[in-house]
């Protein structure tokens, strides 16, 4: 019924077109406004939640950030006795019952108050603790990447969009061609080969290629005098082999999705009703076919605001980018909770908000999730 | 091919070692300390390695960086002439740690080093300490220009250099010094704990006193022997910037003392003073510890060393991707010719996230110095031919891969077994050393037992080579001899017929995860069941803590090293948290409120150890130490299947003066004896 309802709209194509933004307001006139304060409301139970699960898994390891840290001096010739491990948890309040953490932890998050020292050497009512492995206030210090983060994800997100969609449409309407074949044989490639592989086998190439092996985004004289447009280029250059490594991957998964989905309606009842009435080819695979099978597509960007936030953990580590994720690395091995603790809650935030835009653009792509909203 | 190659070098370097290191006592005769123990007068320079008088530089006055002449001649910088120390007390800098004479170097360039690493990672290149180590043991006074003691030891007096200053040119004097100790140091502001060196008795500790700018004075009740002050390897300095640090200290940590008075700053003052100077300190006890211990980390902070950490924004954290420290335009050190050191402007530590990426930085240029594997050294050789140069550090440790028992383990029934020396005999008996050199280190490391390496302190060719015959049917009977009975299951039971099964933990990064599963074919092959459990490191100092393991594979808290006058903790049983002596050393660690008291031949460590810490004379404070050694010899409480491997060092070519052999110990503060101010590098 609802498949038929939809099918119907789509072959309106005859009655005069509307335009887009009367489009777009028109539908968030609808239930929409109903729906989004629901799914924000609920964002408080989910994320306190997230918050408790946090907490409790990041302090599941045994030790805590004292026995590592003290691990590590240990490790540098520095030794320390058990009096002074004691008073350093005492210091730092890892002594107190974890729950009682939590609380103390969860309640500086919502609300420091004016005439706390924090608010009056930060001037911030959320205070996400001191970072004990970095040695600085917690935002500080996810602050400091990122921009850089946000850049090169985004930079490398375009890359797989820009790419992938294309090649997926053509290889879908060109099924079985040569170019269907080697966009199959080079995804293949590309989700096959672990990322840490390829971006090794790629500096070692760029080493022996060129005499310098690419490692990390910036060269000494960027990291110096930061990124310029006389030494843009340069960038440009060295992003070439994280788009290769992270863009192949990701490139791969959306093409064969997509490429699934374009076969699927190109096959559809409604594309072949269409053909017969004589539209374009171009506006049936554009117009129609293509917004219908982009929506699992559509449907995995919830994800795209955390790894915007993160970036590859393991991918940025191999190639030696300084963005968020290693430094996340870095605060689970440390123990250092409060920055570990940061990090994942802002991902779980974002992983929130970011399912609920994805529901809203595919509630505006796929009329049949309005309708089953009950909205209609 | 490769092998004979490592082979080659690592014969070569021993060699070097064995030349360089081979006669401690004639070395001995240089310890400045030695010359002074009938006088009140400083030890003098004639006995101070490396340090010469201006005098004897070949060339008139003193020159410098040509980056800094240009400052001079626009007026931002004084004249070097005035950024030095007065004539008699600038420090010429004439030869290496091994006695070597330096070549003359040239001014400029960067020397790029991998990350920084740890706490401790920007302080090694470049730390000045309160004297230097040469890589036979013996020192020489380097931040202070001399020290002397009275007859019974009671008082030290350090010398300063008159005229010298810190980084940001102003004075380094004794004030400096009476502000380290009263206001950070004896108020635990700087770490939680005054150091040892400095107690007088129980609850008591040094006075002192400042005599005038240049002199100070420290006073104990007791006699204090250089071993337990100036030659303890905590010591390695006793100032702070006063004109820096007089706005951080907050009036909660004062104690009273008759130099400084309170400075009526409250906790949140000092911390939003630290954040106007771009510290960022959570509590007091964070800052005092950022500021006054580990001080070479915050950029601004005013140094006597070398090089200081840039205060350009980026660049000035160790955690920076690209960390720099540029040279101390007031260093108080000159070459021979009487340039001012250091030659290099700076120095880079290019942080990377993988072993890897830095061989890889290596290879392109981008690296001069890198640490890497013995199995990687051959194949970048082969890469980069003569555009690189090994260097290697010879270890102190006493042998690889090793095994150590808990002797106060809960269970009685393993405790007995552990403190049978048969039952460790057996352990080490039945493994196969041969085999096990060519299954871990690709027959890199030869056969060998946890005893020191040769060239160093203590060596012993007999003790070497003790309990390493390879033994299946004489390891069978001494478990036997032990009292082990062997169950219908083919491995060894308790006489009481409980189960015996040898619980090994292994943990991260130890090399033990590689290591067990080839040991464990050799315990399982004479009857011993084995378990294994890996855990995290610091899971595994709580195990300790708590007396709750059975034995471990690969020391984190090693037994040995290069000798006594580096740590005692290696070698006795006086503090907490060590595997091979365990709950023992948390009884003296606790005096004795905690832990199981010693007996036997471990108790007879401290004993010998106390009549060691009680005489000045080196030669009989160096047989207390060989009776130690002795004591080891004959417990052997940790087995060693092979012997320690040594650090390698690749080094650009281009880079000068950095030694052919060195020492890699914790008293030479690691990379610090490559004495970094004085490499220099040519195109």
């Amino acid at each position: 019924m609802e498949e038929n309802a939809y099918k119907s709209e789509l072959m309106t194509e005859a009655s005069p077109k509307k335009p887009l933004l009367e489009a777009v307001g028109d539908f968030f006139k609808k239930d929409l406004v109903q729906y989004i304060v629901k799914r924000v409301l609920m964002f408080i139970p989910t994320l306190l939640l997230i918050s408790v699960l946090v907490f409790f898994v990041i302090q599941l390891p045994p030790g805590d950030y004292v026995s590592a840290h003290i691990a590590a001096l240990a490790s540098e010739g520095e030794f320390v006795d058990a009096d002074y491990a004691a008073q350093l948890r005492a210091d730092y309040g890892l002594d107190l019952p974890v729950y009682e953490q939590y609380f103390k932890w969860v309640k500086d998050i919502i609300w420091t108050p004016t005439d706390s020292t924090y608010y009056r050497l930060y001037g911030s009512h959320h205070n996400w603790k001191y970072s004990f492995a970095y040695g600085r206030d917690v935002w500080d210090v996810v602050n400091d990447r990122l921009g850089l983060t946000i850049l090169v994800t985004a930079i490398i997100m375009i890359f797989q969009y820009a790419v992938s969609l294309p090649i997926a449409v053509y290889a879908s309407t060109h099924q079985y061609s040569v170019g269907d074949y080697i966009s199959s044989i080079i995804g293949f490639l590309g989700a096959a080969i672990p990322n840490f592989i390829l971006a090794i086998v790629l500096m070692y190439l760029s080493y022996k290629w060129t005499g310098n092996a690419n490692v990390g985004l910036f060269s000494q004289e960027m990291l110096q005098n930061g990124v310029h447009l006389y030494n843009f280029g340069e960038f440009l250059k060295r992003m070439i082999i994280p788009i290769i490594v992270i863009g192949t991957s990701g490139t791969c998964g959306i093409i064969r999705s997509v490429r699934a989905q374009m076969l699927d309606e190109v096959a559809q009842q409604y594309t072949l009703t269409a053909r017969a009435k004589g539209v374009p080819e171009r506006t049936i695979v554009m117009k129609y076919c293509f917004r219908a099978a982009i929506n699992p597509t559509v449907s995995g960007l919830g994800g795209v605001l955390s790894s915007l936030f993160s970036g590859s953990t393991v991918t940025a580590m191999v190639l030696n980018m300084q963005i968020q994720g290693p430094v996340l690395f870095k605060a689970l091995q440390a123990q250092d909770m409060y920055l570990a603790g940061a990090i994942v809650m802002v991902q779980a935030v974002l992983v929130v908000v970011g399912i609920l835009l994805s529901d809203i653009v595919l509630a505006f792509l796929d009329p049949r999730i309005r309708y089953s909203g009950g909205g209609r | 091919m490769k092998k004979k190659l490592i082979a080659l070098l690592l014969a070569g370097t021993m060699v070097l070692s064995l030349a360089a290191c081979g006669d401690s006592d004639d070395t001995q005769n240089n310890n400045p300390s030695d010359s002074v123990e009938d006088s009140q007068q400083p030890s003098g320079s004639d006995e101070t390695p490396g340090d010469t008088t201006p005098a004897d530089v070949a060339t008139e006055g003193f020159s410098e960086a040509p980056m800094l002449a240009d400052l001079v001649t626009a007026g931002s910088l004084p004249a070097v002439t005035d950024r030095l120390p007065v004539e008699s007390d600038v420090f010429v800098d004439t030869t290496d740690a091994a006695g070597d004479p330096l070549e003359i170097g040239t001014y400029g360039g960067v020397i790029n080093l991998p990350g920084a690493g740890g706490s401790w990672g920007l302080s090694r290149q470049v730390m000045e300490s309160i004297i230097r180590y040469n890589i036979d043991g013996t020192y020489y006074p380097n931040v202070i220009k001399d020290y002397a003691h009275n007859d019974d030891y009671t008082v030290w007096t350090f010398y300063l250099r008159e005229g010298m200053k810190w980084s940001d040119g102003e004075d380094f004097d004794a004030d400096d010094i009476t502000f380290w100790y009263y206001m950070c140091h004896l108020t635990n502001y700087d770490t939680k704990k005054s150091w040892a060196c400095l107690k007088d008795g129980e609850e008591t500790w040094a006075n002192l006193e400042k005599v005038d700018a240049y002199t100070v004075t420290w006073t104990f009740t007791n006699p204090k022997f250089p071993a337990d002050f100036i030659e303890n390897g905590d010591f390695k300095w006793c100032w702070a910037p006063e004109h820096y640090l007089s706005d951080l200290i907050p009036d909660s940590i004062y104690v009273e003392n008759p130099y400084w008075e309170k400075t009526g700053l409250d906790d949140e003052t000092v911390l939003l003073n630290a954040q106007a100077k771009g510290i960022d300190a959570a509590t007091v006890s964070d800052l005092g510890k950022a500021v006054a211990y580990y001080w070479w980390n915050e950029d601004g902070i005013p140094t006597l060393n070398s090089y200081v950490l840039t205060t350009k924004e980026g660049n000035n954290s160790r955690d920076a991707q690209l960390c720099i420290l540029e040279r101390n335009p007031y260093f108080w050190k000159v070459d021979a010719q009487g340039q001012q050191l250091p030659y290099c402007d700076e120095i880079h530590y290019n942080s990377t996230s993988e072993d890897g990426q830095d061989q890889l930085m290596l290879r392109s240029g981008e690296i001069d110095i890198l640490g890497v594997a013995m199995q990687d050294i051959a194949s970048i050789l082969s890469d980069l031919g003569d555009q690189v140069q090994l260097r290697t550090f010879s270890s102190t440790n006493w042998g690889a891969y090793q095994i150590t028992f808990n002797y106060t383990c809960k269970d009685a029934n393993y405790a007995e077994l552990f403190a049978n020396s048969k039952f460790r005999q057996a352990i080490s008996i039945c493994v196969d050393r041969e085999q096990v050199s060519g299954l871990l280190t690709e027959g890199f490391l030869e056969p060998g037992q946890c005893a020191p390496s040769e060239g160093n302190f203590g060596y012993d060719a007999e003790w070497e080579k003790k309990w390493t015959e390879y033994d299946v049917n004489g390891a069978k009977a001494l478990l036997e001899e032990c009292g082990l009975v062997m169950g219908s299951d083919g491995f060894y039971d308790f006489a009481d017929g409980s189960d015996f099964v040898l619980t090994i933990y292994t943990y991260t990064d130890s090399g033990a995860d590689a290591a067990y599963p080839v040991l464990e074919q050799y315990y399982n092959a004479v009857g011993i069941k084995c378990a294994t459990k890996d855990i995290e490191v610091s899971a595994f100092d709580q195990e300790i803590d708590n007396n709750d393991w059975y034995a471990v594979l690969g020391p984190h808290t090693s037994i040995g090293g290069l000798s006594m006058k580096s740590r005692v903790q290696p070698f006795v049983p006086i503090a907490q948290s060590a595997e091979w002596y365990g709950d023992y050393g948390t009884y003296y660690g606790t005096n004795g409120e905690q832990g199981v008291e010693p007996t036997g031949d471990m108790a007879k460590l401290v004993e010998i150890y106390e009549k060691w810490n009680s005489t000045p004379d080196s030669a009989e404070r160096d047989q207390y130490n060989l009776d130690i050694y002795n004591i080891h010899k004959e417990n052997l409480w940790t087995i060693a299947y092979l012997k320690a491997e040594g650090e390698y060092i690749l080094v650009n070519s281009k880079i000068h003066n950095y030694p052919e052999v060195l020492v890699s110990d914790d008293l030479y503060q690691y990379a610090n004896i490559v004495h970094y101010w004085t490499l220099f590098k040519t195109e």
